[in-house]
């Protein structure tokens, strides 16, 4: 039970961090919180929903395919958003920012209310993907274990995009020094953009793999926001092994968490934060970002 | 600040426009009296809505830290209040000192932990407080009835008809108003805004800048449990979305909707938003497209909100102190 369990929490933790490592990412080149990042992966969600049945219902590649035209789909949006609506107000006050992505979370959620109805959808897991493993005498969900797998693929092509890519070496300058960036003659609004972008496909992503294992519903986008704030908080934002570290302990202690204490499982992790906060806050300034 | 001369001083050196707030009284009262029920219910709302964007946005505008949990306390007043009169046996009169007094008291638990730091972590982190006591509201059953809330237990409005007790919440909620006005125009209120606008001038200056951060919050805390227990007896229930993030985004929403950096931004943006979400609905069913494209609207073409936008019409009596 223990192992389901992990198993279980190893996936979360995966989607959690693919949310919070976009967060993280606009954070860090654009100052921005972008709120409505639940909203994205929702939408992800419910892209792959209509997806799956279109190109190959049952199917493994189908599945995955689907899940990576939902993220492109999603990253399309973020490109919009960006440039028709964040890209007016950087200059203004961060709060601004703030609730232009707060504007985006209502629209994105009664959109997805028009279209696709107030009740709960279900995605078709792979065919595939529904057994278990077994190992021994114990039994593991596949299909957890094929996100999570899924999940580390894209960190690594994560890690590789940003430490040995051209792209990623200005990525790494914009979090650095914006103004520098700028001055080297290189277009600091596609800079912004293209992150934008990233981080929406990562979170488009991340809906369309966890929405076979759970509700698809238009109040994923508020659970979900929380979760990841809370995992950016603990690993500190702009900080990606932070939010890797801190995704893997969120969706662990929730899964474990759950066994023990059902129904304080939240109070749990938000205990862990408080304690990891207050433990750090006692060296440095506490928290501010870099 | 016992001897009358020197309150009266206070609310003198506060500067309030009485000439324009006194026929306003007068005006709300006659308009209470006079409307149908309904409307005297609507007036209530508003009015203790008003109460919770003022307090947020005394954190907001004068103290610079942006709570993304407010509703927390809204949420601890109501349920302080109907807890000690449902468990602690006391009489609905004697409870509504309870209510605020809870808000404060998790303001100051939650408070201690949140300024400790700054921006957008404090933001999240206050996020985080609140949805744990939205979550704490809505499971632990045997105390707080969860999801089903807490129904049932009182003469919703106190036993009073809905005018009595709409005038009633308009004298309780100018009183809260005039004494958060004052304490914005307080020596506290000078170290709230001098922390809120430069951190480590302040500091320099010789202020605890997390004691002052702190004091805002719990203030700020008290004043939504005000509004929380009165929401609680004008429904006669409890409910865990009295904690819950959507009363949050309304209150940043009314303050942004309203003004930011201005006293009466909250006011506005309350009278604003209650319209708005009553009447609207009516010809539309998508009210939270029509709200999200409206913010996005004044987010990008009036960053200083309607107060502002009123200010630089050339009338003064919205126009906040920066």
């Amino acid at each position: 039970m223990i192992l389901i369990q992990l198993v279980n929490g190893l996936m979360e933790g995966m989607t959690l961090f693919l949310i919070a490592s976009g967060l993280t990412l606009i954070f860090g080149v654009t100052r921005i919180i972008n709120f409505a990042h639940g909203s994205l992966f929702m939408l992800g969600a419910f892209v792959t929903y209509e997806l799956v049945p279109l190109i190959g219902p049952g199917t493994l590649w189908g599945f995955f395919a689907a899940v990576l035209l939902a993220g492109l789909a999603v990253s399309l949006l973020g490109m919009l958003f960006e440039m028709l609506a964040l890209r007016r107000i950087y200059g203004a006050d961060g709060l601004m920012q703030l609730i232009v992505t707060v504007a985006l979370v209502l629209i994105l959620r009664d959109v997805v209310r028009m279209i696709w109805g107030p009740n709960s959808l279900s995605v078709p897991m792979p065919d595939r993907l529904m057994g278990a493993l077994q190992i021994g005498d114990s039994y593991f969900p596949l299909f957890p274990i094929a996100v999570f797998l899924a999940g580390l693929v894209v960190v690594v092509a994560m890690i590789w995009v940003i430490y040995f890519t051209r792209a990623g070496i200005l990525l790494r300058a914009g979090t650095d020094d914006r103004g520098m960036v700028a001055l080297c003659g290189v277009n600091e609004r596609l800079i912004f953009t293209a992150v934008f972008a990233a981080g929406a496909f990562l979170a488009g992503l991340a809906g369309g793999l966890a929405a076979p294992y759970g509700e698809v519903n238009h109040l994923l986008d508020t659970t979900v926001i929380v979760s990841a704030f809370i995992v950016c908080v603990i690993g500190g934002l702009g900080n990606l092994y932070g939010a890797l570290a801190g995704a893997l302990l969120v969706g662990l202690t929730k899964a474990i968490g759950v066994m023990y204490f059902p129904r304080l499982s939240m109070v749990l992790i938000f205990l862990i934060m408080a304690l990891i906060l207050i433990a750090r806050s006692m060296g440095r300034q506490g928290g501010t970002a870099r | 600040m016992t001897d009358p001369k020197t309150l009266w001083a206070a609310v003198s050196r506060a500067a309030l426009n009485w000439k324009l707030l006194v026929p306003l009284a007068v005006a709300l009262e006659l308009f209470n009296r006079l409307s149908p029920a309904s409307s005297s219910t609507l007036l209530t709302e508003v009015a203790i809505l008003a109460l919770f964007a003022t307090s947020l946005n005394l954190l907001m505008s004068f103290g610079h830290m942006v709570s993304f949990g407010h509703a927390a306390y809204f949420g601890l007043g109501a349920y302080g209040f109907t807890l000690a009169v449902t468990r602690g046996g006391l009489a609905p009169e004697m409870a509504l000192l309870v209510g605020p007094l809870a808000a404060a008291l998790g303001g100051l638990v939650f408070g201690a932990l949140c300024v400790r730091l700054t921006e957008i972590y404090f933001a999240m982190l206050t996020l985080a407080c609140a949805q744990i006591t939205y979550t704490v509201l809505f499971q632990w059953y045997d105390v707080t009835g969860g999801d089903t809330g807490i129904t049932g237990f009182m003469i919703p409005r106190l036993g009073l008809s809905e005018t009595g007790y709409a005038s009633l919440v308009l004298g309780l909620v100018a009183l809260a108003l005039l004494a958060l006005w004052m304490i914005v125009k307080s020596p506290l209120g000078l170290m709230i805004r001098a922390v809120g606008q430069d951190r480590a001038r302040a500091e320099a200056l010789g202020l605890a800048a997390r004691r002052v951060q702190l004091v805002a919050f719990v203030i700020a805390a008290f004043f939504a449990g005000i509004a929380g227990t009165l929401y609680a007896v004008l429904h006669g229930s409890a409910f865990p979305d009295y904690a819950g993030l959507g009363l949050t985004l309304d209150g940043l929403i009314m303050v942004v909707l309203g003004g930011l950096n201005s006293f009466a931004g909250g006011i506005w943006g309350a009278v604003i938003y209650e319209m708005l979400s009553n009447f609207v609905p009516k010809f539309i069913h998508q009210w939270e497209l029509v709200l999200g494209l409206l913010l996005l609207g004044i987010c990008l073409a009036m960053p200083h909100g309607f107060a502002g936008l009123l200010a630089r019409l050339g009338w003064r009596g919205g126009k906040g102190e920066k």
